[in-house]
């Protein structure tokens, strides 16, 4: 064939095609093509459930729907017939079906081989070491929890107390000062705020709108509380170093120093004497004298808190109907039970104990394993304490050291003696569902189910007013190879020969539930959350004002500026560290990069001659430094800086490792005079610009 | 493309008590979740996160220690007069659905972005990149809303596949479809909302909160004066929070211009 | 140059042209076959059911209504295809002589393998499609008996009401979709109409069908 009879050939095929539909359809075929990007996720189809539970990994114990569609979980939404937290959320439980799937999730059960890296082993293989480790360390063993709620503790320390150790401990919460400070005060049983039914409250300290107790039923009652565009028949007063969340929603913020909350509550107390409220109580003469001197000038000078406001906020508490007020810590952790004692007397004096929307004296949680410590021993038990000892060779270090849904490399400072103990442990156990920073120094780590994946409970949470308990039911299936941390417990003391009286996880509950009263049955089968109506017998409270002399007489920390902590449950918990879904949350007033933001007053930005956008280096008095971008921000006391917590991860994922700084680096270890309590919710920095 | 309004027998609105807002994020999570929005390794890159629910920290611009600070929550205000629908050269936004609500359909967008340069609020967003669920995380895709792709805009739609399956349920029911009680159709924010700060509902149905609410002396919208007539409203009993809704000259008092538009 | 004009010939060239037709017509046959037959099939793979299901066997034989597996869940969404647990309400054992049911029994009721996650979906929509089917049951009431009721679903779908094994599925190789999907302008024919099936709620806004 020629050119010629080519090209006819081929104009004779062009016609063809284009008489056929082949390209046509092909073009139209386009219209797929366009819409459907191949690596882009396609979504699943299937019928949807709304299956109520609770949370796990929320500190409130937020009750939720878990949404799931053809059986996996895709969404968490409030629970509306949850009788504690209304259907609140936060942002951290709202994030928790992806948290479930997270990239930092534990898939398998790993174990560090002799040169350091991770090994994925068979659950068997965990739980032969486990028993083998466990038998051979004798009496050598201590755990540490940081789920407090969970029923799974009575476990462990059951494990632990037949073994012949005493050395199970919680991980240090906002809960150990306060019952302290109750303890002190004569308080009996457990110190509980009925937040609900108060008409007056100051926080002092206490970020209750965001992170303090249980803070999804906070924001409940203060929904209920605040009508839309209506008023408001509660009254909230925050003392606080920083303008948080909190302050948003407080009808008046008083910029308290980090660390004066006591001076302030105390300065409150003399007003309020002035006034003319004086609670009897054994004490009373003596107290009153002693605050004598904490005069609103006085009070101004050392906290920061303009008199006139302070007298305002006075005025508010002396004229309500049930006033309540609250002293908490903005970390959560390492707080003193100083201005607990302070807050205490101020209640009392008020008469807001064991009355409606005032203190509560709640029954503690009780133990229903056989051998396992009450909560209220274990509360008492100061875990840094313990990990100093060994750390400073005063203690044997343990053979086996379990770590259970906590993260203490991080969460704790870093003179608390953790990095030490875990390094001088003989092995290590870490059961956590994500790889957190203590995951990564632990000999073997075992991937926990999530509350929404197995069975546990949240008795009772810090901060509630009464008592409450809900189960956390398995309404999805464990992600990857997870397990039950209660059932693999429960198994293992069972191998070990030693007496739980539980032979499952369900049964742990039903007794709990038993004990209570509640209907176990409604519970499991529709995630029914029970409300008890326990009450003690008013507490023999009196003023205890030596102790509170002893701990007004803390020093406050060095240094030519004073941190003050914000904590976000946006910014997840050291357990979960930056859930995925709430990168976006961090605010650029938080965050930069890779830099924490550090936020100051104009004034302190002019005496340090910096400007928004600047770089800062903080020093803190443990030579501790680091670099953070400055956000001019006139809700912050001068010579103060506010730093999120949450951030400076080295483990879990890409959204939360390598961002920012940990503000708990900055803190030091100190004990509270009288109490003798560990520590460290203040530093104090120098700054010099970068 | 046209720009005549259509009148709606239902139109959906939100309304945010902004002094109920403490800003802690859970709306924005649980809009993420429910829209499928791909979560972002830096979120503090506030130039290409996208979100289709943005809090924002306002202030009052006193120093120490008078000053002041609110969070306001921006979704799509689904402008009765929307700026982005007349824009748009190829109707993958519009304003025609019963319910009022901006459509917004990503395969259609070919990325112009005239319509973010065209609305006042912010309220679109732009997929600079694919969106990306790390791992597992495309698990937890909800079934309602579609993936997007690179290269087009997207934004809130007031959780419009809500209102279908709403419609959906009453029809299973045996109700009307087009007369939702109140409270049948939320949006994923107004539900994750811990302290009730927003309000959603029909704003012309008098059995609907949101009704009597937008009536309110405290009530504003945001950005009023350009005549958007948003579907979005706003309550606060502080005057200079009402004051950081538009730009108002000193001698200016908010709440004269709510009439216009 | 010279030497090619001298080769041509006014006869050569007569017959050369003639024997171009015939090329032309060679490649018009060629491409023909290619573009009506060939090509598109070679675009199309064909797919059976994993289970070769008989609905006239159900409807007809056993007197079952659609609904038994076709239904709208209480919150009205729609459950299409049934799953191996709704199967297992009837099928638990085998029941009939057919060895596909025996099959059914063996390889999915007594494994728990998913039937419904392997059935071919001969109309599935793309994720950015929102369908309602309770939205478009109003006729429904007025229908009697399976016939009609099919009649009204093969609007859309395949008439498989009478079919005895389930219909050739062919998806094409491209686009992964079934060649039954319908496409946009298969749901304008009604909601570009304002009383499309005396219904005035079919708005072709984009909202009305897009997720």
């Amino acid at each position: 064939m020629d050119r010629r009879g080519f090209l006819k050939f081929a104009a004779g095929g062009t016609v063809g095609l284009v008489a056929s539909p082949i390209i046509w359809n092909t073009l139209y075929d386009a219209v797929y093509w366009t819409q459907n990007w191949g690596w882009i996720p396609r979504l699943k189809k299937g019928a949807s459930e709304y299956l109520p539970t609770v949370s796990k990994l929320c500190p409130s114990g937020t009750g939720f729907l878990v949404r799931t569609v053809a059986g996996t979980p895709v969404r968490t939404i409030g629970d509306g017939n949850n009788p504690v937290t209304h259907g609140a959320m936060t942002a951290l439980a709202a994030a928790e079906a992806e948290l479930r799937v997270s990239p930092a999730r534990l898939k398998t059960p790993l174990r560090r081989s002799s040169d350091g890296a991770y090994v994925a082993i068979t659950w068997s293989e965990a739980e032969m070491l486990l028993k083998e480790k466990l038998a051979a360390a004798g009496s050598l063993v201590a755990a540490v929890s940081g789920d407090p709620t969970s029923s799974i503790n009575e476990v462990l320390s059951s494990m632990l107390n037949q073994l012949g150790s005493s050395d199970f401990y919680f991980m240090p919460d906002e809960e150990m000062p306060a019952a302290a400070a109750w303890e002190a005060m004569g308080g009996q049983g457990r110190l509980g705020y009925d937040i609900e039914h108060s008409d007056c409250i100051l926080a002092a300290g206490a970020p209750v709108l965001e992170s303090w107790g249980v803070v999804a039923a906070n924001r409940s009652a203060f929904n209920r509380t605040h009508p839309v565009a209506g008023e408001a028949s509660q009254k909230l007063i925050y003392a606080g170093a920083v303008q948080n969340n909190t302050a948003a929603g407080a009808d008046l913020w008083l910029p308290v120093r980090p660390g004066t909350e006591m001076t302030l509550l105390l300065g409150v107390a003399n007003l309020l004497i002035k006034a003319g409220k004086a609670g009897f109580a054994a004490g009373l003469q003596n107290f009153a004298s002693f605050v004598s001197a904490y005069t609103p000038e006085k009070v101004s000078g050392i906290t920061g808190v303009p008199a006139a406001r302070l007298e305002e906020a006075a005025k508010a508490l002396a004229s309500a109907k049930k006033p309540l007020v609250i002293a908490g810590s903005a970390l959560g952790s390492g707080g003193s039970a100083g201005p607990v004692m302070a807050a205490v007397a101020v209640n009392m004096l008020l008469g807001s104990v064991n009355r409606e929307g005032g203190l509560v004296d709640l029954p503690f949680p009780v133990s229903v394993v056989s051998h396992a410590t009450e909560y209220r021993e274990t509360i008492r038990k100061r875990f840094v304490d313990y990990t100093q000892s060994v750390a400073a060779g005063r203690t044997k270090a343990p053979a086996f050291l379990l770590i259970h849904a906590a993260n203490p490399l991080y969460s704790l400072p870093a003179d608390s003696g953790m990095k030490e103990t875990l390094d001088k442990a003989g092995f290590s156990v870490a059961v956590a569902s994500f790889m957190s920073e203590t995951c990564e120094a632990c000999d073997l780590v075992l991937p926990a189910a999530l509350g929404m994946e197995a069975f546990d409970d949240v008795q009772t949470p810090y901060g509630s007013g009464r008592v409450t308990y809900a189960l956390a039911r398995p309404v999805a299936k464990p992600f990857a190879d997870a397990r039950s941390a209660g059932e693999l417990y429960i198994a293992l003391a069972q191998e070990l020969k030693l007496d739980t009286g539980v032979k499952d996880m369900p049964e742990l509950l039903y007794k709990h539930a038993f004990a209570l009263g509640a209907p176990f049955r409604s519970m499991m089968e529709e995630g029914r959350v029970h409300p008890a109506s326990t009450s003690l017998p008013a507490s023999p409270l009196f003023y205890n004002w030596e102790a509170i002399r002893a701990a007004a007489s803390a020093k406050a920390a060095e240094g030519d500026l004073q941190v003050a902590p914000v904590v976000v449950l946006g910014m997840g918990t050291a357990q979960t560290a930056i859930p995925p879904f709430a990168t976006k949350v961090v605010t650029d007033y938080q965050l930069k990069g890779k830099l924490s933001v550090v936020q100051l007053n104009g004034a302190t930005a002019a005496k340090l001659k910096v400007q928004s956008g600047d770089h800062i280096r903080l020093v803190a008095g443990n030579n501790v430094e680091i670099t953070a971008v400055v956000a001019v921000f006139e809700g912050i006391l001068p010579d103060t800086v506010s730093l999120v917590a949450g951030l400076g991860h080295t483990a879990f994922d890409e959204f939360s490792r390598g961002k920012g700084a940990n503000v708990l680096a900055l803190t030091s270890v100190s004990r509270e005079p009288g109490t003798g309590l560990p520590v460290w919710g203040l530093a104090g920095v120098k700054a010099v610009k970068a | 493309m046209s720009s005549e309004v259509k009148e709606f027998k239902i139109r959906w609105g939100m309304v945010i008590d902004i002094d109920k807002c403490t800003g802690c994020g859970a709306c924005m999570v649980a809009c993420q979740a429910e829209n499928n929005v791909a979560p972002a390794v830096d979120g503090s890159n506030k130039l290409r996160s996208l979100n289709w629910l943005t809090v924002f920290r306002l202030s009052n611009h006193k120093p120490f220690p008078d000053h002041e600070v609110a969070y306001l929550p921006r979704p799509c205000m689904q402008c009765g007069k929307p700026s982005c629908v007349s824009v748009c050269p190829v109707i993958a936004t519009d304003k025609r659905e019963e319910g009022g609500i901006v459509s917004q359909i990503p395969p259609r967008c070919i990325g112009c972005r005239y319509c973010m340069a065209s609305c006042p609020y912010h309220a679109r967003y732009f997929n600079w990149y694919d969106p990306k669920w790390p791992g597992d995380l495309a698990q937890a895709l909800t079934p309602d809303v579609s993936t997007r792709m690179r290269g087009v805009v997207e934004k809130c739609s007031f959780c419009h596949h809500r209102f279908m399956k709403a419609q959906e349920a009453a029809v299973a029911k045996g109700q009307d479809p087009m007369n939702l009680p109140d409270g049948a159709y939320i949006t994923a924010c107004t539900e994750a909302c811990p302290n009730g700060a927003i309000t959603f509902g029909d704003l012309n149905n008098p059995t609907h909160k949101v009704h009597e609410l937008i009536k309110s002396p405290y009530a504003f919208r945001l950005l009023e004066r350009l005549g958007t007539d948003p579907q979005v409203y706003y309550i606060s009993k502080r005057e200079w929070v009402r004051r950081e809704g538009d730009n108002y000259l000193e001698h200016e008092k908010t709440g004269e211009a709510t009439k216009q538009g | 140059m010279e030497e090619r004009n001298n080769t041509t010939t006014p006869a050569s060239a007569a017959k050369k042209s003639c024997c171009g037709w015939g090329a032309f017509v060679v490649g018009l046959v060629v491409a023909l076959i290619l573009g009506w037959w060939v090509l598109p099939n070679l675009m199309k793979e064909t797919k059976r059911q994993p289970i070769a299901f008989s609905h006239v066997e159900h409807v007809q034989k056993q007197g079952m209504t659609c609904e038994q597996c076709h239904f709208v869940r209480a919150d009205g969404s729609f459950s299409g295809a049934p799953t191996t647990a709704q199967c297992a309400e009837c099928h638990f054992t085998i029941l009939g002589s057919d060895p596909e049911e025996a099959r059914f029994v063996r390889e999915y009721v007594q494994t728990g393998r998913e039937i419904k996650s392997e059935w071919l979906i001969y109309q599935k929509q793309p994720d950015n499609v929102f369908f309602s089917h309770a939205l478009h049951f109003g006729p429904l009431a007025e229908l009697h008996g399976p016939k009609e009721t099919a009649e009204f679903c093969s609007k859309c779908h395949l008439n498989v009401a009478e079919t005895d094994i389930p219909p050739v599925y062919r998806e094409n190789r491209l686009s992964g979709y079934s060649e039954n999907t319908m496409l946009m302008w298969g749901c304008e024919r009604c909601h570009a109409e304002h009383m499309a099936m005396g219904n005035t709620n079919a708005s072709n806004a984009c909202f009305t069908c897009h997720k």
